[in-house]
């Protein structure tokens, strides 16, 4: 019986996971070297601009056409794009879900940051968000 | 009657424990772990991850058990080996786990290579995802394709 039991004991031993979940964002990454349709509206993505951190503070812009806000943290840069977003009922939208956004990281900022001005995007609604080339 | 349940279970562990080992072996990264985190599940198919780990003050590529230097050279022979990849299966997802203290810049090499990659493999919708932690469900999935 105690044979019984330590093999089962091995047995949920080996196939728990004890590794975190693990989980990914779908990546739209700028392309290049694609022939642009000269008759197609080109829309000038919507920017979010990630600072270098400063302690546990990050300076975080969204900006486009006639658009500059700043935000005090992840969660407003969220709120911030979800009320710029356009849904249905609602007139003052200003940006369709597919509308291009960029992450625009500065040089030196943290992997963490980017990824947390990606999330924000993702968070609001967004589908077509890429990462930029560092500003400098 | 015990022998027998005894030789059950121990090749049931056996073939648990040669499955495992015959999976990809992800080498352990410090994901970046967002709040509120809108992602998706990776998913149980098969995928390329490019890893960028953090080493000190040294940065380490790799793809698979293959280690890349963080120089022009290195890239460049990141980007040929995920392009060789892509074009073996180009319904391969790609995915980025780089280390969450890493600066930006320092993870932007990968990502240009995978571009690089997927251009030259002439490979049209090749998906890219970046791997970060989340304790929650996911919320909604993305739409966003690399064309």
């Amino acid at each position: 019986m105690i044979d019984v039991v330590f093999l089962l004991l091995v047995f949920f031993v080996c196939t728990v996971r004890f590794e975190r979940n693990e989980k990914v964002y779908r990546l739209d990454l700028p392309s290049r070297g694609i022939t642009a349709d000269p008759l197609a509206l080109q829309d000038a993505p919507l920017q979010i601009i990630v600072g270098i951190r400063d302690g546990d503070r990050c300076s975080i812009e969204l900006r486009a056409d006639g658009v500059r806000r700043t935000a005090e943290n992840f969660d407003t840069l969220a709120t911030a794009m979800e009320e710029l977003r356009r849904r249905p009922g609602v007139a003052d939208g200003l940006f369709e879900t597919s509308h291009p956004i960029l992450v625009v990281p500065a040089a030196g900022s943290q992997w963490q940051d980017a990824v947390d001005g990606f999330n924000a995007a993702v968070r609001a609604g967004y589908a077509n968000i890429g990462f930029a080339e560092s500003k400098r | 009657m015990t022998p027998l349940i005894d030789l059950a279970f121990l090749l049931i562990v056996f073939f648990i424990l040669v499955a495992r080992m015959g999976g990809e072996q992800l080498p352990p990264v410090s994901l970046p772990e967002p709040r509120h985190a809108a992602t998706t599940s990776a998913g149980s198919r098969p995928r390329l991850a490019v890893n960028v780990i953090a080493n000190g003050d040294q940065t380490i590529l790799s793809l698979g058990a293959k280690k890349f230097s963080d120089d022009e050279s290195g890239h460049r022979a990141l980007a040929d080996a995920i392009a060789q990849r892509i074009r073996r299966d180009p319904t391969l997802p790609v995915d980025i786990r780089a280390d969450r203290s890493l600066r930006y810049d320092k993870v932007e090499p990968a990502l240009r290579a995978i571009a690089q990659a997927a251009s030259q493999a002439g490979a049209q919708g090749v998906t890219i995802r970046v791997c970060a932690l989340d304790q929650q469900t996911a919320i909604h999935e993305q739409k966003a394709k690399h064309e």
